[in-house]
């Protein structure tokens, strides 16, 4: 467990250690405020982060596969991943503290947000069983881009492929669930409705709890991160 | 204390390492010796159980590599080539990362920390990111690293390539240091380096295992190959000696006005050959100046053994392809 505490906290100093972490949580923080502040922060508007959580959704489309798309690519190009191999940690305890490092850098970059809820307070009686459940969709979405990123940061050599490579499976997911349905039967029409991820994240901005998105989330993180387990496993027995 | 058992690394149809054994008893410091592509670094790997052997089976203190392999990891402290390092991070935050991640108590992290920074000569760049230190400092950074979690072995691959004279020496003197303490396998091309701080040798050639064994054995076999050399005055001198018995190959050459430099390589397995090699010359009219035996070096082994590996490879080779001709003419 301290092996995995030592690669988190390395994970999360690495992304403050270059421009790339400052410049992908400035962005954010200067986008997600400008929408703030032209949509939302006017007289006569409801005290809601929906627009936020929107945008934000699709900011992290590219924030997260940016964080991750280094993860491993970039130590196997400086060879310190045959220095961390030979380190008493196990794939999954690499795998994991990736991931746990990176959500952790994830919930910094969301954190200049509070600032926007602070806003609506002073100015508003924002709904905060509204503003938490957008949170949760944030980071359960933020955790599947990030581990769907660490597996292709695993797979790929190259970090820029890795980026494009995630960023156009989740891009390639929405498109094909949107596409498909008029194409093929029923119920395939259904599987492909269901996998579409932007409805789902639509509920989480506008505070609907639904498990089933939880669990949708919750499913695909779960198997990218065993994924990358098994591929860095592999990546060991060649 | 590091035992391996007929260690094969095989990538697809090529065979990088083959059927390895050796054994390294506790607090011995072993070059680890073989030109470029021997298969040094496959083996180190699947030593430290980085890389998991197609065949056989490696055991370091008393552990199977495959079946703990995070056990045998904290028990070696590996130095890869190249000594890779997170060059963002601070000397000192480079340490406290690999303490942690090797599970040293908090209590002993310090300790271990400035005894490592010590150790290696790193006390005064400590706070210094380390993409901005010389080459030499990240070997040594590369080093404490190893030294941090105090493993009983070590395993070093490359530890003195990139740094300059004052600094070899250093580390040279730092493993003897810790050769009281620890069993070392030192991997290297660089000779001499081997002959003044090893005291067992592992040469491999082509992934198999060519010598092995004392510096002091495999030097005494290196001396049944042993040259004399000869000034003498005349080219009798020179008939005459090919005629020796135990002499395998003669050659003269011309030098200063009538001296001739006359070499005899002895074939394997004689003895001293000088007092024949006088005996004889006396027999034959001519003035001799030199008469001497050269010590053959590990260089020269070294240099033999390779020849010889590329001369079974080449068998080998063509072996293949004339059985392949022949099946293919069948």
């Amino acid at each position: 467990m301290r092996a995995v505490a030592a690669i988190v906290g390395r994970e999360v100093r690495s992304n403050f250690l270059s421009p790339v972490g400052y410049l992908v949580a400035a962005l954010f923080a200067a986008i997600t405020g400008v929408i703030f502040l032209a949509r939302t922060f006017e007289q006569g508007q409801p005290a809601s982060m929906r627009l936020v959580f929107e945008w934000g959704t699709w900011l992290l489309l590219f924030v997260c596969p940016a964080i991750s798309m280094r993860m491993i690519a970039e130590e196997k190009r400086m060879g310190t991943w045959e220095m961390l191999n030979s380190c008493p940690v196990s794939e999954r305890g690499i795998v994991l503290g990736k991931f746990l490092g990176g959500m952790i850098f994830l919930a910094i970059v969301l954190l200049p947000t509070l600032v926007q809820v602070l806003a609506l307070e002073r100015y508003g009686r924002p709904d905060y069983g509204e503003i938490a459940c957008g949170y949760l969709g944030l980071l359960l979405a933020g955790a599947a881009y990030l581990s769907s990123g660490l597996l292709a940061s695993a797979l790929c050599a190259s970090q820029v492929i890795a980026f494009l490579l995630t960023l156009f499976f989740w891009l390639g997911l929405s498109l094909c669930a949107k596409l498909l349905p008029a194409y093929v039967p029923a119920r395939w029409a259904d599987v492909a409705f269901a996998s579409d991820p932007d409805p789902r994240l639509r509920d989480f901005a506008i505070g609907l709890l639904d498990t089933s998105n939880i669990v949708f989330f919750s499913t695909l993180t779960i198997f990218f991160l065993i994924a990358a387990t098994r591929v860095v496993r592999a990546g060991r027995w060649r | 204390m590091i035992q391996a058992h007929g260690l094969t690394k095989q990538y697809g149809r090529v065979t990088a390492v083959d059927a390895l054994s050796f054994a390294i008893p506790r607090g011995r410091v072993v070059g680890f010796l073989g030109p470029n592509g021997a298969g040094k670094t496959t083996t180190i790997r699947m030593l430290a159980g980085i890389l998991p052997p197609t065949a056989g089976w490696a055991e370091v203190d008393g552990l199977d590599v495959e079946k703990h392999p995070l056990e045998v990891r904290r028990r070696i402290g590996y130095l890869p080539e190249a000594a890779p390092t997170y060059s963002e991070m601070r000397v000192i935050e480079f340490l406290r990362f690999r303490a942690r991640i090797f599970g040293v108590e908090r209590g002993k992290r310090r300790r271990n920390i400035d005894l490592a920074l010590r150790r290696c000569w790193l006390e005064e760049v400590k706070r210094r990111p380390i993409h901005q230190l010389s080459k030499g400092y990240r070997q040594r950074v590369g080093l404490a690293a190893a030294l941090l979690h105090q493993p009983p072995v070590l395993i070093l691959d490359e530890p003195t390539v990139g740094l300059d004279p004052t600094q070899i020496r250093e580390i040279r003197g730092l493993l003897r240091e810790l050769s009281q303490t620890q069993t070392i396998l030192l991997s290297t091309h660089i000779l001499p380096e081997v002959e003044l701080t090893c005291d067992q040798i592992i040469m491999i050639a082509r992934g198999r295992v060519r010598a092995q064994g004392s510096i002091d054995d495999l030097r005494t076999s290196a001396e049944r190959h042993g040259r004399y050399v000869i000034e003498a005055d005349s080219a009798a001198a020179e008939q005459a000696l090919r005629d020796l018995r135990g002499a395998k190959e003669v050659h003269s050459q011309p030098i200063d006005g009538k001296w001739r430099r006359i070499t005899v390589t002895a074939a394997a397995g004689d003895q001293d050959l000088r007092e024949r090699i006088a005996a004889l010359l006396a027999t034959v009219k001519c003035s001799v100046r030199e008469l001497r035996r050269e010590a053959p070096s590990l260089e020269h082994l070294f240099v033999t053994m390779i020849a010889q590996a590329e001369e079974e490879a080449a068998t080998e080779a063509n072996r293949a392809g004339s059985t392949g001709a022949t099946r293919a003419a069948a």
